[in-house]
C-alpha cells in the first residue's frame, strides 16, 4: 500500500538491475540454495561496486603507463591488486 | 491565431466574432476599462488555472479590443475608419481569413455563451460535450496540464459521433486526428456525399491501397510469366528480404526449387491442390514418421487453401469447386494443427516436407527455410509451391512463421482482403498458436550450447558497459573480455562466500545480512559507512524503497521487518 501512492511516472529506471539474470545465474551456481527477494538487488549493488573499484584501479594503471587506452594488462593488474577482495586466482 | 487553437466548441474565431459584435462602441471609456480590468483580472486567474492558449489569446485579443474600444470610443462613434486598432485587426482577419472551422457548422451553433467571462467558455464545451452524451470526458477537461490533449480527443470523439449521426455513410470517425481539418473542412463546405471516395480512401489507408481487383486475367499472365522467366534473380532478390533465411544455403536451394517450381507451377490453380496433396503423399513416404509430415501436409493443405482462396478470389476464374477445398482445408488444417502441435519439434527435426526430396535433416530444415523464404517472396505466383514452401518454412522456423504471414499479406496487396479474412483469419489464428506450440519445446539443433551461453555474455555485457562507463577511457576489445573473465569469476566466489555465510548462519536461503557481510568483510560496509548509506548512493530510487525500510502512513512499515 505504501508503494500504491507513487504516481506512475517513473517507471523507467535507467541502469536497472539484471534481475533476472543475477537470479539465473545464482540458481545456475548453487541450485540448493535459495536467494531472498530483495537479495539479488543488494548483489547488483555489489557488483556495481566491484566493477566501480576495477574500472578505477584500471584507469589508474593505464594513466601510470601514459597510455591512452586501457589495456588487457592494466585490467589484469588491477584485478590482481583488488584480489584480496575476492580471491581471484592470478590468471 | 484561430488555427492553432483547437479546444472548446466556440472557436476563437467565433468567440472573437461575439466579442466585436456585442461590444458596444458607444459606452464610456471608464466602466468599460474597468470593465477590462475586473475582465482581466478574471481572465489571468482564470487562465493561470489552465494553460489553454485560447484563453489567453481570447483574454488578450478581449481585453485589448475592449481598451481600443474605450480608446476610441470618444473620438469616433463607430470604428469603420479608424486607425489600426487590434479590433479593425481582428477584424480583418475574421473576415479575410478562411473559414477553416475545425468543427462542424452545426455543433459549433449550439451553446452561445456570454463573450465576457472566459469560465463559460470552458464550461460551454463540457456543456457541449455533455450534450453529445460523452460526459466521461469532462473530469478530463478539468486538468490543467493536459487540456489540450483532452480537448483535442474530446474534439476528436465528438467529431466522429456528430460525423456519425450527420453523414451515416462517411467512414470518418476513424482516423480524425490527422484529418479531422480536411474531413470537417470537406464535410463543412460540403455537407453532401460528394466525395464519399476520397475521405474513404484516407480514412481507411488498407482499403486504399487494394484497389478492387480485376485481375482475372493479370494474375494468369503473372503466372505464366513467372513459369516462363527464370526464377533465380527473383529469388536472390527475395530471399535477402527475408531476415531468417540462411543465406549460405540459398544458392544451392535456388537450383533445387528450379525443377520444384516449374513443375508445380506448371500446373494450373486447380489442379494445384489435387497435384499438392499428391507430391505431399511422396513426402509422407520419405519421412518416417507419419503424424508430422501428415501435419505437414494439413499445413501445406491449409496453406494451399489461404493461397488458392487469394487466387480464386482475385482471379474469380473458379467458382465454388475452389472454395469448398478452401474451407475443407482450412478446417482439416485447423483440426490438424491442434492434434499435432507438439510433433512440430520432430517435424522440424526431420526436416519436414519437400515433396520429394530425400535429404538429411539439417539439409531440409535449410532448404525448407529457405525455400519457405523464397516461396514467400513469389507468393502469388505459384501458389503451390509457395504454399508447400510457407508450410515447411513455417514449420522449420518459427520466427519466419511471423514474418510469413505479414510477407504474405503485404505480397497480397493487390487482391481483396474481404475473401482472405476468413480463410486468412483461420490460417492466423492458428500460426500464432504454432510458434507458441513450436516454442516450447527446444529445438535439438546443432546450437545446443548457445542459448546457454547467450544471456549469460548478456547479462554480463551490461556490467562489462558499466565497467567503460567508470572507467571513462577508451578499452580495447582484448580487454573488454579480460572484463567478462573477471566478472564470471567474481560470480562464481560471491555465491561460494553467500554460501558460506549463510550454512554458517544455519540457514539455506541467502538472506540480505550474508549481503552485508560480504560487503563488510570486502570492505565496502564499515562502521562510518552503512549499507544504506551506499544503498542511497548507488542505487535508484525504486529499489532503494525496495531495499531500506521506510516507515508510511498507517503505522507501517515497508519493506516489513
Amino acid at each position: 500500500m505504501a508503494l500504491s501512492t507513487i504516481v506512475s511516472q517513473k517507471k523507467q529506471i535507467k541502469r536497472k538491475a539484471p534481475r533476472g539474470f543475477l537470479k539465473r545465474v545464482f540458481r545456475r551456481q548453487k541450485p540448493q540454495l535459495r536467494l531472498e527477494k530483495s537479495g539479488d538487488l543488494l548483489v547488483h549493488l555489489n557488483c556495481l561496486l566491484f566493477v566501480h573499484r576495477l574500472a578505477e584501479e584500471s584507469r589508474t594503471n593505464a594513466c601510470e603507463s601514459k597510455c591512452r587506452v586501457i589495456n588487457k594488462e592494466h585490467v589484469l593488474a588491477a584485478a590482481k591488486v583488488k584480489s584480496r577482495f575476492l580471491f581471484l586466482s592470478k590468471n | 491565431m484561430a488555427d492553432h487553437n483547437p479546444d472548446g466548441d466556440p472557436t476563437p474565431r467565433t468567440l472573437l466574432r461575439r466579442v466585436l459584435d456585442t461590444a458596444d462602441p458607444r459606452t464610456p471609456r471608464r466602466p468599460r476599462s474597468a470593465r477590462a480590468g475586473a475582465q482581466r483580472a478574471l481572465l489571468e486567474t482564470a487562465s493561470s488555472r489552465r494553460l489553454s492558449g485560447q484563453t489567453k489569446t481570447i483574454a488578450k485579443g478581449r481585453s485589448r479590443g475592449a481598451r481600443s474600444i474605450g480608446r476610441s470610443a470618444h473620438v469616433q462613434a463607430r470604428g469603420h475608419l479608424e486607425e489600426q486598432t487590434p479590433r479593425t485587426l481582428l477584424k480583418n482577419i475574421l473576415l479575410t481569413a478562411p473559414e477553416s472551422s475545425i468543427l462542424m457548422p452545426e455543433s459549433v451553433v449550439k451553446p452561445v455563451p456570454a463573450p465576457q467571462v472566459v469560465q463559460p467558455s470552458r464550461r460551454e464545451s463540457s456543456r457541449g460535450s455533455l450534450e453529445l452524451q460523452l460526459p466521461e470526458l469532462e473530469p478530463s477537461t478539468t486538468l490543467a496540464p493536459g487540456l489540450l490533449a483532452p480537448g483535442r480527443r474530446k474534439q476528436r470523439l465528438r467529431l466522429s459521433m456528430f460525423q456519425q449521426g450527420v453523414d451515416q455513410g462517411l467512414p470518418l470517425s476513424q482516423e480524425p486526428q490527422g484529418n479531422a481539418d480536411a474531413s470537417s473542412l470537406t464535410s463543412s463546405l460540403n455537407l453532401t456525399f460528394a466525395t464519399p471516395l476520397q475521405p474513404q480512401s484516407v480514412q481507411r489507408p488498407g482499403l486504399a491501397r487494394r484497389p478492387p481487383a480485376r485481375r482475372a486475367v493479370d494474375v494468369g499472365a503473372f503466372l505464366r510469366d513467372l513459369r516462363d522467366t527464370s526464377l533465380a534473380p527473383p529469388n536472390i532478390v527475395l530471399e535477402d528480404t527475408q531476415p531468417f533465411s540462411q543465406p549460405t544455403v540459398g544458392s544451392p536451394n535456388v537450383y533445387h526449387s528450379l525443377p520444384c517450381t516449374p513443375h508445380t507451377g506448371a500446373e494450373d490453380a486447380e489442379q494445384a491442390a489435387g497435384r499438392r496433396t499428391q507430391s505431399s503423399g511422396p513426402g509422407l513416404q520419405n519421412n518416417s514418421p507419419g503424424k508430422p509430415a501428415q501435419f505437414l501436409a494439413g499445413e501445406a493443405e491449409e496453406v494451399d487453401a489461404f493461397a488458392l482462396g487469394f487466387l480464386s478470389t482475385s482471379s474469380g476464374v473458379s467458382g465454388e469447386d475452389e472454395v469448398e477445398p478452401l474451407h475443407s482445408g482450412v478446417e482439416e488444417a485447423e483440426k490438424k494443427m491442434e492434434e499435432e502441435g507438439v510433433s512440430v519439434s520432430e517435424m522440424e527435426a526431420t526436416g519436414a516436407q519437400g515433396p520429394s526430396r530425400a535429404e538429411e535433416p539439417e539439409g531440409h530444415t535449410q532448404v525448407t527455410e529457405a525455400e519457405g523464404s523464397q516461396g514467400t517472396a513469389e507468393a502469388e505466383g505459384p501458389g503451390a509451391s509457395s504454399g508447400d514452401e510457407d508450410a515447411s518454412s513455417r514449420a522449420a522456423s518459427p520466427e519466419s512463421a511471423s514474418s510469413t504471414p505479414e510477407s504474405l499479406q503485404a505480397r497480397r496487396h493487390h487482391q481483396f482482403p474481404e475473401p482472405a479474412p476468413p480463410p486468412g483469419a483461420a490460417v492466423l489464428s492458428s500460426e500464432p498458436a504454432e510458434p507458441l506450440l513450436v516454442r516450447r519445446p527446444p529445438r535439438p539443433r546443432t546450437t545446443g550450447p548457445r542459448p546457454r551461453q547467450d544471456p549469460h555474455k548478456a547479462g554480463l555485457s551490461h556490467y562489462v558497459k558499466l565497467f567503460s562507463f567508470f572507467a571513462k577511457m577508451p578499452m580495447e576489445r582484448k580487454a573488454l573480455e579480460m572484463v567478462e573473465k573477471c566478472l564470471d569469476k567474481y560470480f562464481q566466489h560471491l555465491c561460494d562466500d553467500l554460501e558460506v555465510f549463510a550454512a554458517h548462519a544455519g540457514r539455506k536461503t541467502v538472506k540480505p545480512e550474508d549481503l552485508e557481510l560480504l560487503m563488510r568483510r570486502q570492505g565496502l560496509v564499515t562502521d562510518q559507512v552503512s549499507l544504506h548509506v551506499l544503498v542511497e548512493r548507488h542505487l535508484p530510487l525504486e529499489y532503494r524503497q525496495l531495499l531500506i525500510p521506510c516507515a508510511y502512513s498507517g503505522n507501517s512499515v515497508f519493506p516489513a521487518q
